[in-house]
């Protein structure tokens, strides 16, 4: 059999309709570990000892372990501790929890390159803790953690592609369906591969638009 | 709540499936890390168009997810009429998919071995091979080994995507012993559990490498024997 350009150009039109499940997927995924991870570096900076611990087993853990492992445990394993999930919900839970993180380690690196001068200008001017962080140092950790945030948002959308086999019907289970029916199986995937390369493009040229607008406000 | 035996009946699966493992992802990082040395030497090639080629291997590689380059791999491979067992088509495919993230550490770290020594060296008359071999490698690793056991562990997790194409992996018989057991939260907890101690072994294998080649921010203190007096505060260096 010869490969055949032509059928792969055919299968794109399905594969970029069905990105479309893949970008919202990735979307949600990315906004709940945005919150979540900022949510577990504030309460990490309390520095409660068993908080602190059960944070550093929870990073771990999901350091340790596939992302596949992960979403096999938010699908099959949740049902038999009495939470039942569809694939889509438990999919973008798994991504989420998985990304968050990532997430928390990214912010604990950019928290330590907020200089301490800040902190005691911002104490002595009379602050208090709600606004420190609110105002002080979490504009500056989203900028200073711009560049990982951006390649994160890759990672997370490599990461939609394993929710086919959970069922989520995105670009790669659409190219399952469409190789297993046409017998093309090869330019199918590589169409699929085409479309992830296109949005991981769009994502990293994008993320340098973003840089260079915020640059200035960065300081650097 | 957690029936303890479902482990203890089907142990046999999970040692085959973590055996299996760490011969899929040691072969694959071996084969990777030899693709990805060669890689990185020709992203300094003269030719521009090869070193174009390179360019876009890598970026090809690191922004498709591996599911899909494992699915292209397995179904390409009979177009070239390449007919060979899924244990082997997959590692060759993890083989490739660390190769680009090999390359690109390795490409960085070997940029990092100062200019001037490698002047140096060919004043000295030393040919392109002996550079490589004598001031090149063994500077490079301590800059290396840091964001490689990042991609290692990276690509052991990976490996559990073989499952998808029947290589007889962990995350493979963890789904057997599902299929048999319909106890999907033993199961993937104790797969998990061992990939989670496979990938500590592991890292603490790169803390104990790092170590022994030194961190780049510490060679200078580690070189000199007063400043290490003075401003290392690890014991055993």
């Amino acid at each position: 059999m010869q490969f055949s350009f032509e059928f792969m150009f055919a299968t794109l039109p399905a594969l970029i309709r069905a990105s479309g499940v893949t970008i919202e997927v990735a979307l949600l995924a990315m906004l709940l570990s945005l919150s979540v991870g900022t949510l577990l570096t504030i309460v990490r900076a309390f520095k409660i000892a068993i908080v602190n611990n059960i944070v550093g087993l929870y990073i771990s853990f999901i350091r340790g372990t596939p992302l596949m492992v992960q979403i096999f445990l938010a699908f099959y394993a949740l049902p038999s501790l009495g939470i039942r999930l569809g694939p889509m919900t438990a999919g973008i839970l798994a991504i989420s929890a998985n990304n968050a993180a990532f997430m928390t380690e990214i912010f604990r690196g950019a928290l330590t390159s907020i200089p301490a001068g800040q902190i005691e200008a911002a104490a002595s001017l009379g602050l208090g803790p709600r606004a420190i962080w609110l105002k002080v140092i979490l504009p500056q950790l989203y900028m200073r953690s711009l560049p990982a945030i951006v390649s994160e948002c890759t990672v997370v959308v490599k990461g939609t592609a394993l929710l086919a086999i959970i069922t989520v019907v995105e670009v790669f289970r659409t190219a399952q369906q469409i190789g297993s029916s046409s017998f093309r199986p090869f330019e199918t995937f590589a169409a699929a591969g085409l479309v992830f390369l296109i949005i991981s493009l769009v994502i990293s040229q994008f993320g340098m638009w973003l840089e260079r607008r915020y640059q200035l406000r960065r300081g650097t | 709540m957690f029936d303890i035996s479902v482990i203890t009946g089907n142990w046999a699966y999970f040692a085959r499936g973590i055996g299996m493992t760490i011969l899929i992802t040691t072969a694959g990082m071996l084969l990777g890390f030899g693709i990805g040395f060669l890689v990185a030497l020709l992203r300094t090639a003269t030719l521009l168009p090869l070193r174009i080629a390179v360019g876009i291997y890598v970026e090809v590689l690191r922004n498709i997810p591996f599911i899909i380059l494992l699915f292209i791999f397995f179904y390409g491979l009979p177009f070239a009429g390449i007919r060979i067992p899924s244990q082997v088509a997959g590692t060759v495919a993890l083989a490739l998919f660390c190769s680009a993230y090999y390359a690109e550490i390795l490409r960085g770290a070997m940029a990092a071995v100062p200019s001037g020594q490698i002047e140096a060296a060919r004043a000295m008359g030393l040919t392109h091979l002996q550079i490589l071999r004598d001031i090149i490698v063994p500077q490079m690793w301590k800059f290396a080994l840091p964001p490689m056991a990042g991609t290692t562990t990276t690509t052991v997790k990976e490996s559990s995507v073989l499952s998808t194409i029947a290589v007889s992996e962990l995350t493979y018989q963890g789904l057997i012993v599902q299929g048999m057991t319909f106890a999907p939260f033993e199961v993937f907890a104790t797969v998990a559990g061992l990939y989670w101690i496979f990938t500590a072994v592991l890292t603490w294998g790169f803390h104990r490498a790092e170590r022994a080649v030194g961190s780049p921010e510490m060679t200078e203190v580690i070189r000199s024997k007063v400043a290490r007096k003075y401003l290392s505060l690890d014991h055993r260096m």
